[in-house]
């Protein structure tokens, strides 16, 4: 009997302390869910809530111009976009606005930076002037480009235009033309966050390596090739998903440069969800060609997000 | 091999600015020859090799190879290979990536590749590793698979920046002897940048003594370490370096510590000279100089005793068998032939 009692002793004892720092774990952990519910229920209202409430109203039929018709509709609406013409063209133009954007994104940034980091002087001048035209609303660059660019005879585009003999062109009226000018402009603004993601990590990568390859008898191409554009492929991984992820939500440029047109040549699916619900008042519709744009955008960061895991 | 790696050097200099590097340094390394630059820290002999390898220009004179004046060909075209002391593998490749990548540039046929990678990692003893990646070796694996690449190309010369500072003392030893065999087995010529001198004399046929961007002296290491040619390397070479000593000299004898002591001197006169004896060449003998041992580091095999010699510090090396103890009061000499004499002023060889 006796050394059982010890051993339950023994059991006893261990346990005490085990419960303790149990308690105080749970204490801690109390603790650490207060502070973070303040945050997680404004998340929780400002995102999780409106989503939901997105996916709700595109199950009914809301359209404002015709209350009387209101009512739930189940998933008639997305049978009706499937049919829809106008949502797969303007599918097609977010696909091409995105793949056009984030590819002149990457090779123009990469450009830029292998440029830039061969510079000996005046480096710290580049980044600051090249940073500028992120750091402004997208909303603020629409209109310049709008006005100050493109506008025609005084716009600056236009008057180089004219000047190389080109003639006056209506950048933003011809159909073809203005979906050109929204992915330069788009471009235009973005690809200094490229720039700056791909210069930083060329500089990080090691110069001795360099050196080797040359002695190797690497020509510059073949450094380029063989050496450089490996070691960024993490870094241009990056942000083509953070860049196509923004490109495929687009809004506020095209919105105030075309707002869509002319008719609906640079209508990407963000802009004709916006126009279907706050232009058309057709809410249900709208919402769920919301959605089905929240679908795209998921299935395609799935599928780069999986490619970069690949390797 | 021969007639092929021939290398000379005619009044480098390279300018950092204001800052000298190189203040003319010329020199000559004979085909199949495992030279040494040698030198401390900032002493030019890492630029010297850049300059060589044509990873950097010199700022005046002209560099040969082969009889050929190569001075403002690019590293591309010199046909060399380097180990660097970062060993700057490419972190993205396998070793056998890496060690193939200088035949590929050279548009080797992939079918001659493969045996020629497979050859050379063999050499360096890495055969079994092929398929890593270089953040996955130790940084002794690292070094073979950077000379592995090295050895692969048959290059005219054969660079490397101290090679062995970052493995640790046991793999330094044993690499240091292998390196020296394959340099022997492949018969190029070698050029090695080192501080530490004992590697240098351990492996060079001759080696060049670099202080603040000049060359001080050229020699086989035996050469170098028998007749140090100035004050600065005296005290360079050596491990415990030699002792430097001031000393009034009259017609072939120097005084130290009060006593008198013959040298092999032929000047006649009298001047101040700084003397230099190595710890080795000193012992301890019943009449000579007088001093108390200070300290004794004991080695194992031998032992380093700091003797105060009336207020000189001397250091002196000794055999085991006749350690004396500290606070021991001795006598040490040293044989005329040892005793290397120098001119304060000049600070060159007397």
């Amino acid at each position: 009997m006796a050394p059982t009692t010890d051993m339950a002793a023994a059991a006893a004892a261990a346990i005490v302390p085990n419960d303790f720092s149990r308690v105080l774990a749970q204490r801690e952990r109390r603790f650490a869910a207060a502070l973070l519910a303040p945050a997680f229920l404004a998340l929780l209202a400002t995102t999780t809530f409106p989503l939901m409430f997105l996916v709700w109203t595109s199950a009914f039929r809301m359209d404002l111009a015709m209350p009387f018709a209101n009512g739930f509709v189940g998933f008639e609406n997305y049978q009706a976009l499937l049919t829809d013409e106008r949502f797969w063209s303007s599918l097609l133009l977010s696909l091409v606005y995105t793949a056009s954007t984030v590819v002149l994104q990457v090779v123009i940034g990469l450009a830029l930076a292998l440029l830039v980091m061969d510079m000996k002087r005046g480096q710290g001048w580049f980044r600051l002037i090249a940073i500028l035209p992120v750091v402004l609303s997208p909303a603020v660059v629409g209109m310049i480009w709008r006005t100050f660019m493109l506008a025609p005879e005084f716009g600056i585009v236009d008057f180089l235009a004219i000047n190389a003999g080109i003639g006056s062109k209506n950048w933003l009226g011809d159909p073809l033309l203005a979906m050109v000018s929204v992915i330069a402009i788009h471009t235009w603004q973005w690809t200094p966050f490229a720039f700056m993601v791909l210069l930083a990590s060329l500089a990080a990568l090691p110069e001795d390596i360099y050196e080797a390859a040359r002695l190797d008898r690497a020509t510059a191409w073949q450094r380029f090739r063989r050496i450089t554009l490996p070691l960024l492929r993490p870094a241009i991984v990056m942000v083509i998903i953070m860049r196509t992820m923004v490109a495929l939500t687009a809004f506020a440029a095209i919105f105030t440069v075309t707002a869509g047109g002319p008719g609906t040549a640079t209508e990407i699916l963000n802009l004709y969800a916006y126009r279907k619900s706050f232009t058309e008042l057709s809410i249900g519709y709208g919402s769920a060609l919301a959605v089905a744009l929240l679908i795209v955008t998921v299935i395609i960061s799935g599928v780069l997000f999986a490619l970069r895991r690949a390797k | 091999m021969s007639g092929r790696g021939e290398v000379r050097f005619e009044d480098i200099i390279k300018m950092h600015g204001e800052f000298a590097a190189l203040k003319g340094v010329n020199f000559e390394i004979k085909p199949g020859e495992f030279f040494a630059l040698l030198g401390p820290s900032g002493s030019g002999k890492s630029t010297t090799l850049r300059i060589l390898a044509g990873l950097d220009a010199p700022t005046a004179g002209h560099v040969y190879i082969d009889g050929k004046d190569v001075t403002s060909v690019d590293a591309r075209d010199r046909d060399i290979a380097m180990v660097f002391q970062s060993y700057a593998l490419y972190p993205h490749m396998t070793v056998a990536d890496n060690i193939a990548f200088p035949l590929e540039m050279a548009n080797m046929p992939r079918a001659k590749i493969g045996p020629a990678v497979v050859d050379a990692a063999r050499k360096v003893k890495i055969d079994h590793l092929l398929d890593r990646k270089p953040g996955q070796l130790s940084g002794g694996q690292q070094q073979r698979c950077a000379l592995a690449r090295a050895i692969v190309r048959k290059a005219r010369l054969f660079l490397l920046d101290e090679p062995l500072s970052n493995l640790d003392a046991k793999l330094r030893l044993e690499t240091r002897a292998e390196l020296k065999k394959l340099q022997r087995s492949l018969g190029v010529t070698a050029v090695y940048v080192t501080h530490d001198q004992e590697e240098a004399m351990t492996l060079a046929d001759r080696m060049a003594v670099f202080m603040a961007g000049e060359i001080q002296q050229v020699g086989t290491p035996a050469e170098v370490f028998a007749k140090p040619n100035s004050i600065e390397i005296a005290g360079f070479i050596g491990n415990p370096p030699m002792n430097l000593l001031p000393a009034r000299y009259i017609n072939g004898d120097i005084t130290i510590g009060g006593r008198w002591l013959k040298t092999t001197a032929q000047l006649a006169g009298e001047r101040d000279v700084i003397v230099g004896l190595r710890p080795s060449a000193l012992r301890i003998v019943a009449d000579g100089i007088n001093g108390k041992v200070d300290l004794i580091e004991d080695l194992g095999d031998s032992a380093i005793l700091d003797i105060d010699c009336s207020g000189t510090q001397i250091r002196a090396r000794v055999n085991h068998d006749n350690v004396p103890r500290e606070g021991d009061a001795i006598a040490i000499a040293a044989r005329p032939q040892d005793i290397h004499l120098f001119d304060p002023t000049t600070r060159k060889r007397l």
